[in-house]
């Protein structure tokens, strides 16, 4: 069969539901973002903040306001759904409940009027992968939840040549166990097949273990694409801090007090970030509750802590205290002994990220 | 406590059983009767109580020369009419209400639910509102007393009550079913027949019941809109009577007019009991 797999271009798109209003609220503000072909991208963000709106401009379904995608530098913004070739998998299961199993998974094709022999072979294809081969003659609406979800799933998989397979939160109706299974096999067929899977999610883990980029939205923007590592270790706003890593990463008010020190309180922070060209003398300082380490006696860069709180969580120990009014959270490793009351904990300089006006520096 | 409801709940199944089957009752066996054994004492039994005959039933199909009242053809017209204007009201119907469920329309102030609420406004106003305009718009396009004009005006009752239920429906299958079925490669229409209408039958069977029902049960404008050319089964029922009531042959015409709609009633239920109601989603 012919590779229609497509690199995807998204350039300054964006989006609002209420154009004709003289001040429209954007669900999308204006960005540009390429989907390499054959790659695994999952967008990361809270509820509402406009993951299924991207992934319906790229279906079709939704006409974007104002921009251009691209399918392998093909304009395709004024083609209709049904011609763009795109997989899409929505939250909760959608059957055609008047068809078998079968009928469901080799729907697509048929529509596309692939010759029988190849639908017969996709369809067994995908439900050995989906683990739904004893149930293909059964009628749909007969399965439970989970299984449905399988069959969309297996819908947009049945397609060797779609240009990407969009999944929005698809795994949110099935139990931890068989998702656990399902996202390495979705690893696989992305692997073996190289189709293009974008993943929408509000799970961080979820996110994390499936992709190779992530896209962290936040109210209609785009904040931050990247690696999990970047993701967790350089956090471009403080709203990536926050929302990525668990605990969230610990943020502080600070000023700055030279070109590579802020000030928490009264204790000085060193940190590798060159602070000399801020206007603005108020920043935050964060820093992952990962990388605060506990030390033995007052030296620079070390934070003098209350203890308020020690919780076990099996793998490690997360270390709550108080400087004055400020939490801050530490996560040290289970053997380690705690001393009571209070303690020094050190911000490794590389470690601290200064943000200014939620920005990172 | 248990018993008392068992008990409870027999009886007034029981008493409402009663309370639908006695007038059946009474009309199978008014209908075999005749006029002596209507107008004597109260009976029951045949043979026993009363010598049953066909008389009433013979009328229903002897040519009016031969002292009949044939209702074989209204009943054939009546028949004609209802399908023919249920069918139609329901394929109008259904894509009037896929499109004011699915798109947005915006004319002036009207939006989808005013457009809802303008077809089941006709169902609204008294039916004695439409007899003058109806008359004479059929007087003037030359279709009185005629079959195709009774079919006009029924599609006009009946249309109302296919898009209020198809509307209903429709907005309970979800938007996601037809966006896959295009992300899977239909075109709208297809998506459509293919898809959304598969899933809608039993709103389909449930608005074709109603639409049958009620164009097979009108009076008003069957008496209304013919003269003698055409008649429709109700108008001929009601034309059986005369001064000496003929109970067996009005109860045998009873029975006949509806025995359509029992035979409609049974099918329904069939399909209603598959649980095929519920929605695609889930």
């Amino acid at each position: 069969m012919e590779e229609q797999m497509a690199k995807i271009d998204l350039s300054n798109i964006s989006h609002t539901y209420n154009p004709l209003d003289p001040k429209p609220t954007y669900a999308l503000n204006p960005f540009s973002m390429t989907w390499e072909n054959g790659k695994r991208y999952a967008i990361l963000g809270p509820s509402g903040c406009g993951k299924t709106t991207m992934l319906n401009i790229v279906s079709g379904l939704v006409r974007p306001s104002k921009g251009e995608i691209l399918f392998d530098e093909t304009p395709v913004t004024d083609l209709k759904t049904e011609d763009r070739n795109i997989a899409q998998v929505f939250q909760f299961p959608v059957i055609y409940n008047t068809m078998t199993v079968y009928d469901n998974l080799a729907f697509p094709l048929r529509c596309r009027e692939f010759t029988k022999e190849k639908i017969e072979e996709r369809v067994k294809a995908v439900s050995d992968t989906l683990n739904l081969s004893s149930f293909l003659n059964s009628p749909a609406r007969k399965l439970t939840a989970d299984q449905k979800q399988l069959i969309s799933l297996g819908r947009g998989l049945v397609r060797e040549d779609v240009a990407a397979v969009l999944m929005d939160e698809p795994l949110t109706v099935i139990d931890p166990d068989l998702k656990f299974r399902l996202r390495r096999n979705l690893k696989e067929i992305n692997e073996q097949y190289k189709t293009t899977l974008v993943y929408v999610t509000h799970d961080q883990n979820e996110a994390m273990t499936f992709a190779e980029n992530i896209i962290v939205m936040d109210q209609g923007e785009i904040v931050q694409v990247g690696l999990p590592k970047d993701l967790f270790e350089k956090p471009k706003t403080t709203f990536v801090g926050y929302f990525i890593g668990s605990p969230a990463m610990n943020i502080f008010h600070s000023t700055v007090s030279s070109d590579h020190e802020v000030k928490i309180n009264d204790t000085t922070i060193k940190t590798n970030s060159n602070l000399g060209n801020l206007k603005d003398k108020n920043v935050k300082l964060g820093i992952r509750s990962e990388f605060i380490e506990l030390a033995e006696k007052e030296k620079s860069n070390t934070v003098k802590i209350k203890l308020t709180r020690v919780e076990d969580f099996g793998n490690f120990k997360l270390l709550t205290g108080k400087m004055g009014d400020l939490v801050i959270k530490s996560k040290v490793e289970r053997e380690k002994p705690i001393p009571d009351g209070e303690l020094n904990l050190y911000f490794p300089p590389e470690k601290c990220c200064v943000y200014s006006d939620e920005k990172l520096v | 406590m248990s018993k008392l409801y068992t008990f409870l709940k027999y009886f007034f199944i029981t008493f409402w059983t009663v309370f639908v089957v006695a007038p059946f009752l009474w009309a199978v066996s008014t209908s075999f009767k005749d006029f002596q054994s209507v107008n004597s004492k109260v009976t029951y039994i045949p043979w026993l109580d009363f010598e049953p005959t066909l008389e009433g039933w013979r009328v229903l199909v002897k040519s009016p020369a031969k002292g009949g009242v044939d209702i074989v053809e209204p009943y054939f017209n009546s028949i004609f009419v209802t399908c023919t204007a249920s069918l139609i009201s329901i394929v109008l119907g259904t894509l009037a209400a896929y499109a004011l469920s699915r798109f947005t329309f915006k004319a002036g102030f009207v939006r989808n639910n005013d457009i809802t609420f303008f077809f089941i406004s006709q169902r609204i106003m008294p039916p004695i509102v439409l007899s003058i305009p109806f008359f004479i718009f059929l007087s003037t396009i030359g279709l009185l007393d005629s079959l195709l004009g009774l079919v006009v005006v029924y599609i006009v009752l009946l249309m109302p009550i296919a898009v209020w239920i198809m509307v209903d429906f429709f907005n309970r299958v979800p938007k996601e079913l037809d966006e896959t079925a295009l992300i899977d490669g239909c075109n709208p229409y297809q998506a459509f027949y293919k898809v959304v209408l598969p899933n809608s039958i039993p709103g389909l069977i449930v608005a074709g019941m109603f639409c049958i029902i009620f164009g097979w049960i009108d009076f008003f404008f069957a008496f209304i809109l013919t003269f003698t050319e055409v008649q429709l089964l109700p108008v001929k029922v009601v034309a059986l009577n005369s001064s000496i009531t003929p109970w067996w042959s009005l109860s045998a015409s009873a029975l006949v007019s509806v025995a359509p709609l029992i035979i409609v009633a049974f099918i329904v239920e069939r399909y209603l009991s598959k649980g095929n109601l519920s929605g695609a989603l889930k």
